[in-house]
C-alpha cells in the first residue's frame, strides 16, 4: 500500500522541515507549504490524506484556506488538524466550527500528536 | 397687660410699632414669636405675615391679635403665613394662649426649614443629574419617560419625554430584559445610537406622591472596552509569539533524543537532556505567565460543573505520583467514601492541587507528601482537601506572604530552579472564585501543610 501523504502548512520552515523528519520516519509521506495559497495549490495537486495546519500565515491564515478546502469538492473530505501557538477559547471554536479532526497547541506533546495522526489515517 | 402677663411669666420680649421702624426692630431682636395687633388697623393694609416677608423676615412667626368676631380677618392673616391667632380681649391669664403660640409658631418655622433643605437637597440633585456628562433618565415602571438629562438630550434629541424608553433608548418593541426581569437596582450594558457602549445602572426611587420611578445612569464605557479589546490581542499575540519557537526547539530535541539525525554518544545525549530541560523550564514559565495573566487581569471564567473530588484529583494524579516517585518520596492519597460533590470548575481545581502538591514534592527531599480530603459540615458543608509534607517548610515571615505574585522565598537552602512564584498567587485566586478559601501552615525544617476548602454542592436547588 502507498504510503499516506501529509500536507504540512506553517509559515515556519523550521518546523515544517522538523515535522517532516518525524512524520517520515514514522513511515508517511510529507510535502510541506507556507503560506495560505500555497496550500490550496499543494492540497489540489498532491491530495494528501491529511492537512497539518498553521492559523497564522501569510497569503491567507489557516481558516481561510481551510474553509477553502473544505469548499472544494476534490479537497473537502480531507481530514484537516489545526497546530497552532494560539489557545484562544474563540480560536478553538472557530476551529471546531470549520470541522476540524484536531487542534494542538504549539509547543505540543509528540506523542499524543503522533497518535492521534495514526488514528486519523487509519495506519 | 400683655406684658405684665410676658414679664410674670420671665419672657424676654419688647413692645415696638406697628410701622416700618418697628419691623426693623423686631428684626433685630431676633425673637421666637411675633405678637401683632390688628387693632384699627385697615382692611386692605397687607397682612403682618407679608410685612415681616418684606422685610426679610421670612421665618419669623407672627400670632395676630384680633377683636373677637373678626374671624375674616384672622382666617386671612392665617392664610398668608401667621402662625396663629388671639381673639381679645386676652381674659384673665393669656399665657396658655400664648404658650400655644409659640409652639405653634417653632414648629411653623422648623417646617419651612425642612422645606427648604428638601428642596435645596432637590435642586442640587437635578442640577448634578442636569449637568452631569453621563446620560440619565427616570421613568416609570410603565417604561414612560418621565426625564432626561442634557447628555440623554444630547444622545436623543430633546422631546422625548412621554416616550417609551425601551423604542427611544433601545429601538426594541418590548422592555428589555433586565427591566422586565429584575425589581429594583439592575446592571446591563449597551450600546447606543451614538455607537457608544455604555454601562447602566438602575434604582428604584419614590417621588414626592409615593409613587415608584426608575432612575438609570449610563457611564460611556467605549475606551475601556476598546483598551480590553487591544489587550486581549495583545496578549494572545505575545503568548503565540513566545510559544512558536519553543514548538521547534521541541521538536529538534526530540529528533536528536530519538536519533533520527544520527546515533548520539552519551556526552551528546547529555547535552541534549540539559537543551531539553531548560526549554521545558521556559515552557513552564511561559504558561504560567500566560495563566497568571488570564487569572489576575480579570473576571476569572469558571466552567462550574458537579464534580467528584476524586475525579479532579485524577486529571493530576499521575502526573504528581511520577514526580514524587522520581525525587523517591512517599505519596499518599486519602479520600474518604461518602463525601457530597462539589460544585466546580475541575479544570482549575485540579491546577490548583497540582500545583500545592508539585510545591510540596519539590521541597521535599525525603519522607512523604500526603494528599487528603475531609468534609467539614459548619456552613453548608465545605470539602476541605490538604496537602502534608516532610520538606524544609516556609520561615514563619514568608509565610504571610508566598500568596503574593512573584514572591520567592529567599535563601540558601531553598534555591529551587524552577517556579516564578506564580502558582500561589493563581491557586489563591482560582479557589477565592469558588468561594472558597486556600491558607498555609508551616513549621520551618518540619514541613508545611497546605489546606483549601470549595463549597460541597448543594441539590438542584442550590443558587448558582
Amino acid at each position: 500500500m502507498a504510503e499516506k501523504l501529509i500536507l504540512v502548512a506553517d509559515d515556519d520552515r523550521d518546523l515544517v522541515t522538523a515535522l517532516s523528519i518525524r512524520l517520515r520516519a514514522a513511515g508517511y509521506e510529507v510535502v510541506g507549504a507556507y503560506d495560505g495559497v500555497e496550500v490550496y495549490e499543494v492540497a489540489h495537486e498532491r491530495k494528501p490524506d491529511l492537512v497539518i495546519m498553521d492559523i497564522r500565515m501569510p497569503a491567507g491564515g489557516g481558516f481561510d484556506s481551510t474553509d477553502r478546502l473544505k469548499h472544494s469538492l476534490s479537497t473537502r473530505s480531507i481530514p484537516v488538524i489545526f497546530l497552532t501557538a494560539f489557545d484562544d477559547e474563540d480560536m478553538r471554536e472557530q476551529a471546531q466550527s470549520l470541522g476540524c479532526a484536531g487542534y494542538f497547541r504549539k509547543p505540543f506533546d509528540d506523542v499524543e500528536f503522533m497518535d492521534s495522526i495514526s488514528k486519523l489515517l487509519g495506519s | 397687660m400683655l406684658a405684665g402677663a410676658l414679664e410674670k411669666a420671665g419672657f424676654e420680649f419688647v413692645a415696638v410699632p406697628r410701622d416700618s421702624a418697628g419691623v426693623k426692630r423686631v428684626a433685630d431682636f431676633n425673637c421666637d414669636l411675633v405678637l401683632w395687633d390688628l387693632e384699627d388697623s385697615s382692611p386692605n393694609e397687607p397682612t403682618p405675615a407679608e410685612r415681616l416677608r418684606k422685610s426679610g423676615l421670612e421665618d419669623m412667626p407672627v400670632a395676630v391679635i384680633v377683636q373677637g368676631g373678626q374671624g375674616e380677618l384672622a382666617a386671612r392673616s392665617l392664610a398668608e403665613g401667621a402662625a396663629d391667632f388671639l381673639y381679645k380681649p386676652l381674659g384673665k391669664d393669656p399665657l396658655p394662649r400664648i404658650l400655644a403660640s409659640l409652639s405653634t409658631g417653632q414648629k411653623q418655622r422648623c417646617i419651612a426649614w425642612s422645606n427648604r433643605v428638601i428642596e435645596d437637597t432637590g435642586r442640587q440633585i437635578r442640577g448634578i443629574l442636569a449637568n452631569m456628562a453621563d446620560p440619565a433618565y427616570v421613568v416609570t415602571p410603565q417604561y414612560q419617560i418621565l426625564y432626561m438629562n442634557r447628555a440623554a438630550e444630547e444622545i436623543f434629541g430633546e422631546g422625548m419625554r412621554g416616550g417609551t424608553c425601551y423604542r427611544v433608548f433601545h429601538d426594541r418593541d418590548e422592555p428589555c430584559e433586565v427591566c422586565g426581569k429584575s425589581k429594583g437596582s439592575g446592571r446591563w450594558r449597551s450600546v447606543l445610537k451614538n455607537g457608544k457602549s455604555y454601562r447602566f445602572m438602575s434604582a428604584d426611587i419614590r417621588n414626592s406622591a409615593g409613587e415608584l420611578e426608575r432612575l438609570a445612569v449610563a457611564t460611556d464605557v467605549t475606551v475601556d472596552e476598546e483598551v480590553g479589546k487591544i489587550y486581549k490581542t495583545f496578549i494572545s499575540n505575545v503568548s503565540h509569539d513566545l510559544r512558536t519557537p519553543l514548538a521547534a526547539i521541541g521538536q529538534y530535541v526530540g529528533i536528536l533524543l530519538d536519533g533520527l539525525g544520527g546515533q548520539l554518544n552519551e556526552e551528546q545525549k547529555g547535552n541534549v537532556d540539559v537543551i531539553k530541560r531548560s526549554s521545558f523550564r521556559l515552557r513552564n514559565l511561559v504558561e504560567n505567565l500566560i495563566d497568571a495573566n488570564k487569572i489576575l487581569s480579570g473576571p476569572l471564567k469558571l466552567k462550574m460543573e458537579k464534580a467528584d473530588i476524586r475525579e479532579i484529583i485524577g486529571i493530576v494524579l499521575e502526573r504528581l505520583e511520577a514526580q514524587a516517585e522520581d525525587k523517591g518520596l512517599d505519596f499518599k492519597v486519602s479520600v474518604p467514601d461518602d463525601l457530597p460533590p462539589v460544585y466546580a470548575d475541575k479544570a482549575l481545581i485540579a491546577q490548583v492541587i497540582a500545583n500545592i502538591a508539585g510545591n510540596s514534592i519539590k521541597f521535599t527531599e525525603q519522607g512523604t507528601v500526603q494528599l487528603r480530603v475531609g468534609y467539614i459540615p459548619r456552613d453548608e458543608g465545605r470539602i476541605m482537601i490538604s496537602v502534608e509534607d516532610t520538606g524544609i517548610g516556609v520561615p514563619t515571615e514568608d509565610l504571610g506572604n508566598i500568596f503574593e505574585l512573584f514572591y520567592r522565598v529567599e535563601g540558601d537552602k531553598v534555591y529551587v530552579e524552577e517556579g516564578a512564584g506564580l502558582g500561589l498567587a493563581i491557586s489563591r485566586e482560582i479557589v477565592r472564585a469558588h468561594r472558597g478559601t486556600l491558607w498555609a501552615e508551616s513549621l520551618e525544617a518540619r514541613g508545611s501543610a497546605f489546606h483549601f476548602t470549595l463549597p460541597a454542592h448543594k441539590n438542584e436547588s442550590g443558587a448558582h
